[in-house]
């Protein structure tokens, strides 16, 4: 069995090895952001997320827990270490520590790793819960710390159906809304890669003379890998999730077909003056392309297309190499502008990192969460 | 949440992205592109700011300077600018060249009209093919003497005002005059083609974010505030101490010297930002209000009481971590003689509520032991002894010192006992950035080149805050020039400064910090 006094003397142990070898033997005082507690189903994954975790110190000093959690083991045990997790960020600067507590249950023991847990947390920081893995809203720890945490992070890219998932954590999202208790953050990791997507979207749109394309929109083409459990889908539904509810786009029924493996959403512009013409139309493709072999799923490009009156093209396509996406604007009268951007394909630490940064409610990907739940919903499985 | 029927006034898609806006595209008019500061800092900023997707397509470039280069040759320069002074490493081959695409050259002198008509044309030219949409900043990246033909040639050209509705912006280097009369003359000529706001003075200082973040540690920390004032601080100390010589800038230095190159910019923005009052906003004009406050409530010092509030020093030869240094009158460019100080160290107080009576020290030199820059604030001392048995001098002053530059931290100062010993001992309570976040900072030229571009002139400096600095510097200046002392060589390099500095502290009681 574990003494969480145990535990405690070792971090302190462990600090002052740390500060012994600074510099003038100055006292160091350690700076922590957040504790972030993680949950593993094997000894694998254990080990790949410790090195994510190691990484993430750079961003985020944490007082990370991870718990490796074998419940179907039959004899019931429960153990603890402790380590630093140190990281030399650049030749000759000063380490950048984290610490670190590895618990490993297993048997019925894994009942008990919620309150070790509990009294192993760092007070006045947040709380970051990271499930990786196929189930996460069904885990045993998410409900029983979930009155002390403040984010969850999970991967829709991880379930069995990526799509069902995405449903499943729009409905999560909705119960936690009604729900009285402190707010809680949801981070997707599945959104966090579509950042730069968004970013390079959205960057048309910041010069004057072409924002008011953004209300002439009439079609949106989004291309993807599917991928084997639907992960692809899941992204185009994500963005199309977003750019729904960001440009206020209205739901109709029965707003979905699909054709050839291209799935068609269908809703219309808000209102923009009287008149028949005032309500548009407007058509979002979802349309899968060849699976590569060696890539996990991804976006490989997203159209905005004003057809109507001046045409107008917003496009971001990701490159042959897949570090590189060209931006291309054209409008009609004028030459088209593209660029070359640098698109590289993030880490997991980097998805974590971007998303411990968020102190709140990420309000963009709430709303774009519950659109995208509608379409996942409207999706024959 | 939006109001249907309405035109767009702001970007739906960009809520929630974690990085700021992306400027306008628009053309960035380098003059003196063939110079140092372009290829060494200000091409391999623009550089980064494209890696990392801060710019928009069809920003463009310019370059404007007298060498007969075409714009191949340009670019090729400029690539190995970046090669060599990225903090990204070398350039990544596919990106630079859809970079490049947007840099030409343009050949002619500053005073020659038909350069301007030229660039003009071509201004006209990118804004209908790359859709900079009249959008330009120019950028006086030349010799000081050139500024006023430039500006006064821009004027002329109506370059001063955008086409088509766009924006048209001013960025000039340091130095920014040399005294109050050439900064106001300046800025007349200036004011006379631009209005303030189009006009971006630059200090790279307050690029650094370690310099933003004293505002940071200040405004966004409660417990600080009730300590920062008279009441409980002695005094401040800022130093900005840099190990090397002139190096090969002498002809440059020898008609400048540390209080024009460094105490006019740099340590009076520093000094503003640790006085400063907390501002009614975050913008430009609010933050600025509250550091020209400072500068105005400077109480000045007169010609004839330069020696009792100024010290300066020249370096002689020494060596500076064991390699030797030439005496600075033996430097390349420098006069024989040379009058110019390479080291001041000085003391002014700020008549205001909070900080009447409370000494500031600067000071700054060259060839000085360590390249340190700090602003530490020192504490009242407990005004009895406790602790019978230990003597009171025992007990050192608290001192709160905010590091910029090497090490980013911050560190305090506090008296603790020894364990097992009737005895106090200073200990550092030491927060280091660098230790406790391992992500690279941008560099200055970033972030204020991007700030212009998007309208934001916050860490750039305004007219009267520039003139009001000169206004406590020129009468330094007078005072050395009407005076009958002469300065000759006297710190060593590789020391702390001259020997009177240290008697000038002394005489209040006080020293500077080891540092
Ligand atoms: N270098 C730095 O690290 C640094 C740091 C802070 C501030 N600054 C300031 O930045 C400015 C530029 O510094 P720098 O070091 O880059 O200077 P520099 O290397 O001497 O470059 C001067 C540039 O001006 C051009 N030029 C000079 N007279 C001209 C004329 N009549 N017509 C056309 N072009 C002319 C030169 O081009 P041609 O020879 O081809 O004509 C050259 O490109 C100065 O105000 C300096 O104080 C520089």
């Amino acid at each position: 069995m574990i003494d969480i006094s145990t535990i405690e003397r070792e971090l302190r142990q462990l600090w002052k090895e740390g500060a012994g070898s600074t510099a003038g033997g100055q006292a160091m005082t350690r700076a922590l952001t957040l504790n972030l507690v993680a949950r593993a189903q094997d000894g694998p994954s254990a080990e790949q997320m410790g090195a994510v975790i190691q990484q993430l110190t750079a961003s985020h000093p944490s007082r990370a827990v991870l718990a490796r959690m074998r419940p179907t083991l039959d004899e019931p045990r429960l153990e603890a270490f402790v380590q630093a997790n140190c990281l030399l960020v650049t030749q000759g600067a000063p380490q950048i520590c984290g610490e670190q507590i590895t618990i490993d249950a297993q048997g019925s023991a894994v009942t008990q790793v919620a309150s070790l847990v509990l009294a192993l947390l760092v007070p006045d920081l947040p709380v970051a819960l990271w499930l990786p893995g196929p189930a996460p809203l069904e885990d045993p720890l998410l409900l029983r710390l979930r009155g002390v945490i403040t984010r969850l992070i999970v991967d829709t890219r991880d379930a069995h159906d990526a799509v069902r998932a995405l449903a499943h954590l729009a409905a999560f999202q909705a119960t936690e809304a009604r729900a009285t208790r402190q707010v809680l953050g949801i981070s997707d990791l599945a959104w966090a890669i579509l950042t730069p997507w968004r970013e390079l979207i959205a960057q048309f749109f910041d010069t004057r003379p072409l924002l008011p394309h953004l209300q002439r929109i009439d079609q949106v083409l989004i291309t993807y890998q599917p991928g084997e459990r639907r992960e692809g889908l899941a992204l185009s539904l994500l963005l199309a999730g977003w750019l729904t509810a960001s440009l206020g786009w209205v739901m109709l029924d029965q707003a979905l077909s699909v054709e050839e493996g291209t799935v068609r959403l269908h809703l219309r512009r808000p209102a923009v003056g009287r008149g028949p013409n005032a309500i548009r139309l407007i058509t979002i493709d979802l349309i899968p392309t060849a699976p590569s072999r060696d890539e996990p799923p991804a976006i490989t490009s997203l159209c905005l297309r004003a057809i109507d009156g001046v045409s107008a093209d917003f496009c971001v396509e990701r490159g042959e190499e897949a570090n590189y996406a060209t931006t291309k604007a054209h409008v009609a009268g004028h030459p088209p502008i593209s660029r070359l951007v640098r698109c590289e394909t993030p880490t997991l630490a980097d998805l974590l990192a971007a998303e411990l940064r968020l102190l709140n409610r990420d309000q963009t990907f709430a709303t774009a969460l519950q659109s995208a739940g509608i379409f996942a919903e409207w999706l024959p499985a | 949440m939006r109001n249907e029927n309405s035109v767009l006034s702001h970007n739906p898609l960009r809520h929630g992205l974690r990085i700021g806006r992306t400027p306008e595209p628009c053309t960035m008019v380098i003059f003196g592109a063939s110079g140092d500061l372009t290829s060494r800092k200000l091409v391999p900023a623009l550089y980064n700011l494209a890696r990392e997707r801060r710019l928009p397509g069809g920003f463009s470039v310019i370059g404007f300077a007298r060498r007969p280069w075409d714009d191949a040759q340009f670019r090729d320069l400029l690539r190995s600018g970046v090669n060599a002074n990225s903090r990204n490493g070398s350039v990544d081959p596919a990106l630079w060249s859809s970079f490049a695409e947007g840099i030409s050259y343009l050949q002619g002198s500053f005073d020659e009209a038909q350069a301007y008509a030229k660039l003009s044309e071509r201004l006209a030219e990118l804004d209908a093919r790359r859709g900079t949409g009249g959008n330009r900043v120019f950028y006086l990246a030349t010799p000081p003497e050139s500024y006023s033909e430039i500006i006064h040639q821009l004027g002329a050209h109506g370059l001063s005002r955008s086409p088509n509705g766009g924006w048209t912006r001013i960025i000039v280097e340091k130095p920014f005059g040399r005294d109050l009369m050439s900064a106001r003359e300046l800025n007349n000529q200036l004011l006379a083609v631009f209005d303030e706001p189009q006009v971006y003075r630059i200090d790279h200082y307050l690029g650094k974010e370690t310099v933003q973040n004293i505002l940071i540690f200040r405004f966004a920390n409660g417990i600080f505030e009730p300590l920062w004032d008279r009441r409980a601080v002695d005094h401040v100390q800022i130093t900005v101490s840099e190990s090397i010589g002139v190096e090969d800038r002498g002809g440059y230095y020898d008609r400048s010297g540390a209080l024009r190159d460094m105490i006019q910019n740099h340590l009076m923005q520093l000094l503003s930002l640790v006085a400063m009052e907390p501002p009614v906003a975050y913008d430009a004009d609010a933050v600025r209000d509250e550091k020209v406050k400072v500068l105005r409530a400077i109480r000045p010092i007169y010609p004839n009481e330069v020696d009792h509030y100024v010290i300066r020093g020249q370096y002689g030869s020494g060596s500076v971590s064991g390699r030797p240094i030439t005496g600075y009158r033996d430097e390349r460019g420098v006069a024989s003689g040379s009058q110019t100080e390479t080291y001041v160290a000085l003391k002014l107080f700020i008549e205001s509520w909070r900080w009447a009576g409370v000494p500031f020290y600067l000071r700054s030199g060259k060839a000085l032991p360590r390249r340190v820059s700090e602003i530490a604030v020192q504490f009242k001392t407990v005004p009895t002894m406790l602790f019978a048995d230990m003597p009171l001098n025992a007990i050192e002053p608290n001192v709160l010192a905010i590091k910029i530059q090497p090490d980013e931290g911050i560190t305090l100062k506090v008296g603790s006992k020894v364990p097992g010993q009737q005895q106090i001992r200073p200990v550092t309570m030491d927060f280091r950035y660098g230790t406790s976040f391992g992500v690279a900072s941008p560099e200055a030229y970033e972030r204020l080149l991007l700030d212009c571009m998007l309208g934001d002139g916050t860490l750039f400096t305004r007219r009267d805050e520039v003139e009001a600095s000169w206004s406590i510097i020129t009468p330094i200046h007078q005072g050395w020039t009407s005076g009958s002392a002469l300065l000759s060589p006297n710190y060593e390099a590789g020391s702390w400064g001259p020997a009177a500095a240290d008697e000038f502290m002394l005489r209040d009681g006080r020293t500077w910090r080891r540092l």
